[in-house]
């Protein structure tokens, strides 16, 4: 692998939001930081805005925690790096745990950035091809750009999917036609 | 002391009549610092009221005692509209820990106003959970008067099945006329407060009126002679009057001049084509030969409700310049005749005068005119009765004074028009008298004009009536979700009723009812084009709007809503609807929120949000929601299904079934609730109910393809299938619709076995193969090995 292909920007997840098939549910979660610099934490990382952004101010690996007070279905993680702006800044090295505490967390998925510029999908599934289900989830950026100390995070979107009522009597149905008499509104 | 106030109150009526609040607030301020009666009192409320600010009428007339029924009729409505619904009971009816007042009592109390008070009465009770109460107030106000619509529609909300036929008939005269000057005074006021309030402005000048009218009437006879003498009489008066009023006289001499100026125009519009015309409006013009609204001798005729009778007088144009310009004083007798203006816009507006343009005109000139002369009929009629004018005078107690208060000459007059009018009218109420004045006046008095002046009057109030029963019928059928029918009388109505907002909202939200979308959307987009200031109805059309997935339209229509009125729930509900169907859900929730927030009694906003928690799972808060939305209006059967669903979710299926059934019982005719109650019976192991049901729901509803497919799952999974028929499995059948391919995907197998798999063409053949297990989707398909079951399987699909 002499010269790495870049990474490619994914679909906006927005996108992925007007499917219907999946819903963000980052709200749920309690959401914490190995560290950061006043100014450029959590609420940064989780705006919505992509000029915004979370700066670690630590050692490595900088990590991000999400636990949610249930066992949830997560089926992609998205997360928006930008090389161009962050440089030395940007992660290139991810890795994502996830477990029922912070003392269970296992890895499931480990990725490889190179000089990426926009957004990054990641599935998360388990042995079965199922999306998995979990308390939580850590994002670990095990290394960045240019070997750089700290690193920026600018967004990060935690789906799962939408699931039809429970024994899916009520099927996924796609056109208008069907879904007209699906429910009363 | 009362004699300073006739101008002032004029003045403020003046004012009120024109919209001009401040003025009328700063008036009626000073007027009541300067007399503490009740009836200023009263004055200053309404007008706080009228302005927008029941807050302050409220505290106003919490701060003083209140004991004239128009004072309580309109602090019991501010208390309604605060919300403070004891309270208003309290004023109304004796409250509940009180003896509380009986029907009777209320009519007796309140006279005139009973209707409403009754109404407003009823309101209270139906918001605090006393439906039968309420349902009794609401029959009660709509016997005394059959005009009202409001009362109506509240029964057929609350589940009440009140017969349009025995509700929207005039039983007899007496009711008759007892409505209408009641509603017609009230109708001025705009805010339905008690009639007493215009006829306690009345008060000091009914005799004047009479006079006036009696005036009138010999005015437009060919007795000039009398005319004379009459108007030279009045004119006196308003001379002795006018020396302490310069304005006001200067204000008739004006107004003499423009009734003047005016009758030529008027003559010509509201002239004989409204007549010929053969689409003349059932209601709202009569087609005689009418007077121009400048006229002189037409505003006096115009006094009763549009009944433009003025035969006699509108014989010869010449006649009437004659009489026109015979003496100056008799403008200032019309001017006076100013006070029974406050009846007339009345009555017209009463009737629903959608008649030509110039029928309004009168209304508007006639407050002008009234105002400022009122004073003068006033003063004069003091000068004659001493005892009389108190203000606070119960108005009946007044009129009957009234004959012998009127000198002898006035007292003749009246007695005669009332032999004439005997026949016509039933004599028992004195604004009978009244109407029945100003009908005969105009007249050569002979009798016929005035029975078949009175008689055009009762056909455009049958005309209203007759429509009000089809459209209550079709409201009824709403409200019961008989929607097939309900469409079916709505729109046997005439045309121009029928291209009407609240006709066609209510035809759009029948087809809505049907899960008919696609209709509905056409006639809700015709409603947004002839009416595009209308808001109530439009949350269906966002829904309808979210049902077909158009985004597009969606977004125009929450934008155009919230532009125009911030204020209203329907503007933010179609806004929640336009972001939940772009899946923004947090957004939409929002919006949702701030629809209830503007209105907390608005029912549909709770069930939308309570489905906006639902897509965003969370559970609890969509069963607050819809929970709240029962506790605003039992009868939302959306609310009851929202229920159901989050019941079903979580796999509670008795309760769901049962919740489903609530709504079932308001709603019978849905085919999409049958169809969910047939799925949870099936989770309950009641299969062959749920058969039943869905194939009722698919009776309903041929063309709902959701409980085919149930009832294929249902007979499936209990491997009701048995072999059929030949190799070939494929079936024609018409696509209900647009012949559009469709697809119907069930790639989960719940059952285990191989899922069904379906696709159809444009002409509408399905074929339907074994679809296999793997791949879970429509994909695989293969058509050459089609088995038994699976072709039986389609065949019990259609």
């Amino acid at each position: 692998m002499t010269t790495p292909n870049k990474t490619p920007p994914g679909a906006d997840p927005k996108q992925l939001e007007r499917t219907g098939t999946v819903r963000e549910i980052g709200s749920q979660a309690v959401w914490s930081l190995s560290s950061c610099k006043p100014g450029f934490g959590v609420d940064q990382l989780r705006d919505d805005n992509l000029e915004t952004y979370w700066q670690s101010d630590g050692s490595q690996p900088h990590l991000v925690n999400i636990q949610f007070r249930r066992k949830t279905t997560v089926k992609t993680l998205c997360i928006y790096a930008d090389y161009k702006s962050d440089e030395s800044y940007t992660p290139s090295k991810i890795s994502v745990r996830v477990g029922n505490n912070f003392h269970n967390l296992q890895e499931i998925r480990q990725l490889e950035l190179v000089e990426p510029s926009g957004w990054i999908h990641v599935p998360l599934t388990d042995t079965h091809k199922k999306p998995i289900r979990t308390f939580m989830i850590q994002i670990a950026v095990l290394a960045n750009h240019q070997n750089g100390r700290d690193t920026h995070m600018r967004q990060i979107k935690v789906y799962t999917p939408v699931e039809e009522s429970s024994i899916g009597k009520f099927p996924r149905c796609t056109t208008v036609d069907f879904m007209m008499y699906r429910s009363i509104r | 002391m009362t004699v300073l106030q006739e101008p002032v109150q004029a003045a403020i009526w003046q004012a009120l009549n024109h919209y001009a609040y401040r003025d009328a607030v700063f008036l009626a301020e000073r007027l009541y610092a300067e007399v503490h009666s009740e009836e200023a009192l009263f004055l200053l409320a309404t007008c706080y009221y009228r302005s927008g600010k029941a807050y302050k009428a409220y505290r106003l007339l919490k701060g003083h005692s209140c004991t004239t029924p128009q004072c309580k009729y309109l602090l019991a409505k501010c208390c309604v509209d605060l919300s403070k619904l004891a309270e208003g009971e309290q004023i109304l009816s004796g409250g509940v820990l009180n003896k509380q007042k009986s029907h009777d009592d209320i009519v007796m109390e309140f006279g005139d106003s009973a209707c409403f008070t009754l109404s407003l009465l009823g309101h209270v009770y139906c918001k605090t959970d006393r439906l039968a109460k309420g349902s009794e107030c609401y029959q009660k106000s709509l016997s005394l008067n059959p005009f009202l619509w409001s009362p109506f529609e509240s029964l057929c909300e609350i589940g009440e099945k009140p017969d349009p036929d025995q509700t929207f008939k005039l039983t007899s005269l007496q009711n008759f006329s007892s409505c209408l000057p009641n509603t017609c005074t009230t109708v001025v006021s705009n805010h339905n407060i008690s009639h007493r309030q215009p006829e306690s402005v009345l008060m000091e000048t009914p005799q004047d009126t009479i006079e006036l009218n009696r005036i009138n009437l010999e005015s437009s006879n060919s007795k000039y002679s009398s005319l004379n003498s009459d108007s030279s009489m009045s004119y006196i008066d308003s001379a002795v009057i006018s020396s302490d009023s310069v304005p006001l006289g200067s204000g008739t001499a004006i107004l003499s001049k423009q009734a003047q100026n005016k009758p030529k125009t008027g003559r010509s519009l509201l002239g004989g084509p409204a007549a010929l015309s053969p689409l003349t409006p059932s209601f709202g013009i009569l087609p005689l030969e009418t007077p121009s609204p400048g006229d002189g001798s037409y505003l006096q005729n115009y006094t009763n409700s549009s009944s433009v009778i003025d035969v006699p007088s509108t014989g010869a144009p010449s006649k009437k310049t004659v009489s026109r310009i015979s003496q100056a004083g008799t403008k200032s007798v019309f001017s006076q005749s100013g006070n029974s203006r406050e009846v007339t816009p009345v009555l017209v507006a009463q009737t629903q005068s959608s008649g030509p343009q110039t029928s309004t005109t009168p209304q508007v000139l006639s407050p002008t005119i009234a105002a400022p002369p009122n004073a003068l009929p006033r003063r004069s009629s003091r000068l004659f009765t001493s005892d009389s004018s108190t203000t606070k005078e119960n108005s009946k107690k007044l009129k009957m004074k009234f004959p012998p208060k009127i000198p002898n000459r006035k007292t003749k007059s009246k007695t005669n028009k009332g032999g004439i009018t005997q026949p016509n009218l039933n004599d028992s109420l004195e604004i009978t008298k009244l109407d029945s004045s100003i009908i005969s006046e105009g007249k050569i008095s002979t009798v016929a004009p005035q029975i078949q002046a009175f008689t055009l009057q009762k056909a455009a109030a049958e005309g209203l009536m007759s429509l009000l029963r089809d459209m209550g019928k079709g409201y009824l059928a709403l409200c019961s979700y008989n929607c097939k029918e309900a469409i079916n009388i709505l729109s046997h109505l005439p045309s121009h009723h029928y291209n009407t907002g609240w006709v066609l909202c209510q035809i759009g939200r029948a087809y809505f009812e049907l899960a008919e979308y696609m209709q509905a959307e056409r006639i809700f987009s015709e409603v947004r084009r002839i009416e595009n200031y209308r808001v109530e109805g439009m949350e269906i059309y966002s829904t309808t709007l979210w049902h077909l997935q158009k985004d597009v339209a969606l977004s125009v229509l929450s934008k155009d809503l919230t532009d125009m009125d911030k204020n209203s729930p329907e503007a933010w509900c179609a806004a929640g609807n336009c972001f939940s169907l772009q899946r923004e859900h947090d957004i939409a929730i929002k919006f949702f929120q701030r629809a209830i927030q503007v209105d907390p009694n608005y029912a549909y906003a709770y069930t939308l949000l309570g489905h906006e928690f639902v897509l965003t799972e969370e559970l609890d808060k969509a069963l607050a929601c819809f929970r709240n939305a029962i506790r605003v209006n039992p009868r939302h059967y959306n609310a009851w299904y929202g229920l159901g669903m989050i019941y079903y979710k979580q796999e509670k299926f008795s309760l769901a079934e049962m919740h489903f059934q609530k709504a079932l019982d308001i709603n019978p005719q849905s085919s999409v609730l049958l169809c969910h109650i047939g799925v949870v019976q099936h989770a309950l192991k009641k299969s062959e109910k749920a058969l039943d049901t869905l194939n009722k729901a698919i009776n309903i509803d041929p063309k709902n393809p959701l409980c085919k497919f149930h009832r294929a799952s249902v007979l499936f999974a209990n491997e009701k299938y048995k072999v059929s028929l030949g190799a070939r499995g494929s079936l024609e059948i018409p696509v209900a619709g647009n012949g559009v391919p469709w697809e119907l995907n069930v790639h989960r197998s719940p059952w285990g076995a191989p899922g069904l798999a379906g696709r159809a063409w444009d002409m509408g053949s399905i074929c339907f193969g074994k679809c296999l297990p793997h791949q879970g989707g429509i994909k695989c398909f293969d058509w050459n090995k089609i088995w038994g079951r699976q072709v039986l399987l389609f065949k019990l699909l259609f």
